[in-house]
């Protein structure tokens, strides 16, 4: 191993200047603030809300402007949201009502004339609207990860026997247990033991994309069913809901989820459907990867899982991101 | 070499490093026994693709761990792991009795094995907790480890999910070495 002095003053400075400068940031942020409050007349939430872009980077300032509040009040306002979220209050028919009182209580904190500022309310109504549907969203969604897959329910039952019949319409099943499982590629002839730690919410998400893309579905499973890059359709596909909930849980994939609301006017806020959507993004990503990469056997999956992650987790950081399916064609 | 690195060489050299391979069939808990021994979160497992490897330091040991999947498809990639294991670690789904005959079958097969021969093996009998749970003793009966004799074995009982036996198992692979 070689002395290598560029890395190590680099490295040095990168120990030593960022968290300086995130010190320096956290000791300047009042002041600052006080300052453009002062020129501009305008809060920081206000300032976010008029001067950001519609999408991640004006919901992500709205979020962590309200965040980082030292206000009593402000913090209160913010627990009484999320107990509403965990109570999954923001409904249809509740929800108005809820975001209306935010809007007002926040004008109230921060001084902020409600009629001198229709926009800022109307905007800021918005943020705080998608902002908690998804926290919402995520408490169902680990409500659904948790419920186990129960051979005993029908409805379960049900919903993987159709996974079958959408993924294998040639073929019928020959009895409940079987080693046809295999050929979408659970692991032995019984996949209830399969979804463990993902629950209902790996099948869902499965049924969903073989139901909502079949033929992307089917052509993905053709590619899994390679003799030799091959890769098994239904583990992997339980390993990606893993990924795609890991991502939406620890606030990676905001940017998309925050951009995909504003683009569609999905006003209310995030539903399962795009969780769904962009599980079978990841798939499709996942797949054409794979195929790229023309792994020599299945024991390289790890490596390529972690690159795959990797490559996402970066677009994800860029604030702009917004995830479009590529459903690919394929010349016949 | 910088200074960090030949300060972390000098103090890995005053633990002994082992090799540690975790076999069994799908579902028998390899991943979570795995993620128990390094004391990380269990409630996310999905079934591994591939494998696993994981550090995990114990009782003055450097314990290096691969989880290799159990997957009939990925079976016959076992052997590509052999190669200068210490210590085989056995996982057996113990309430799974329709597929006990396949999970023996499977071990003899290991314990045939020229690249394994003399490696202790420590047999998980695991999933205790559960309805209909085989004891250790029917299950070394029906595995036939009393038949072996050119290896240290043993069998414990343990619940992956809670910890229960774990330590236990891992006790008995440091002092094994250790006699070595």
């Amino acid at each position: 191993m070689f002395y290598q002095p560029v890395s190590y003053v680099s490295n040095f400075f990168g120990w030593l200047i960022s968290p300086l400068l995130n010190f320096l940031k956290r000791i300047l942020r009042p002041f600052i603030k006080w300052v453009l409050r002062r020129t501009t007349g305008l809060c920081e939430l206000q300032r976010t809300c008029y001067c950001e872009p519609s999408g991640a980077s004006r919901i992500l300032g709205i979020e962590n402007s309200l965040k980082q509040s030292k206000s009593v009040k402000v913090h209160t306002l913010l627990q009484f949201l999320d107990l509403a979220a965990r109570e999954k209050r923001l409904t249809a028919a509740g929800s108005a009502q809820i975001i209306r009182n935010t809007v007002e209580t926040i004008c109230c904190i921060k001084k902020i004339h409600l009629d001198a500022h229709r926009p800022f309310t109307k905007l800021f109504g918005e943020c705080v609207s998608i902002i908690w549907s998804l926290k919402q969203l995520l408490h169902d969604l680990e409500e659904i990860r948790t419920t186990a897959y129960d051979s005993s329910n029908m409805e379960h039952e049900k919903k993987l026997l159709e996974l079958w019949n959408l993924l294998m319409p040639m073929k019928e099943l020959d009895c409940r247990v079987s080693n046809l499982w295999k050929d979408i590629g659970f692991q032995g002839d019984d996949p209830k033991t399969d979804f463990r730690g993902m629950g209902l919410l790996g099948l869902e998400n499965l049924h969903f994309f073989a139901k909502n893309y079949p033929e992307v579905a089917l052509q993905v499973l053709s590619h899994s069913n390679h003799p030799i890059h091959g890769y098994s359709f239904a583990i992997v596909g339980i390993n990606l809901t893993h990924l795609a909930y890991n991502l939406w849980k620890d606030g990676t994939a905001k940017s998309h989820i925050y951009n995909i609301c504003c683009h569609h006017l999905q006003i209310p806020g995030p539903t399962l459907l795009h969780f769904h959507r962009f599980y079978c993004y990841l798939f499709i990503e996942f797949d054409k990867l794979w195929i790229a990469e023309k792994p020599a056997t299945i024991m390289e999956f790890g490596r390529i899982r972690s690159k795959f992650e990797n490559d996402i987790r970066s677009l994800l950081s860029n604030t702009n991101c917004l995830f479009k399916l590529n459903i690919p064609v394929e010349h016949v | 070499m910088g200074l960090l690195a030949l300060l972390r060489k000098l103090r890995a050299s005053s633990e002994q490093e082992l090799r540690i391979l975790l076999l069994g069939l799908d579902n028998a808990g390899k991943t979570t026994l795995l993620k128990q021994l390094a004391n990380e979160d269990i409630t996310h497992i999905t079934p591994t693709q591939g494998f696993n490897i994981k550090s995990v330091q114990s009782t003055g040991f450097k314990l290096n761990v691969w989880d290799i999947g159990g997957q009939r498809k990925i079976r016959p990639y076992w052997r590509n792991y052999f190669e200068n294991t210490d210590v085989l670690i056995y996982v057996i789904d113990s309430s799974d009795r329709r597929r006990f005959d396949e999970t023996a079958e499977e071990l003899s097969e290991l314990l045939n094995e020229d690249k394994l021969e003399g490696v202790p093996l420590l047999v998980f009998a695991n999933k205790q907790d559960l309805l209909g749970a085989a004891a250790p003793s029917e299950l070394a009966l029906g595995l036939a480890l009393q038949t072996i004799k050119n290896r240290g074995w043993q069998i414990q009982a343990c619940c992956a999910c809670t910890g229960e036996g774990v330590q236990d198992g891992m006790n008995w692979i440091c002092q094994t070495i250790k006699k070595k």
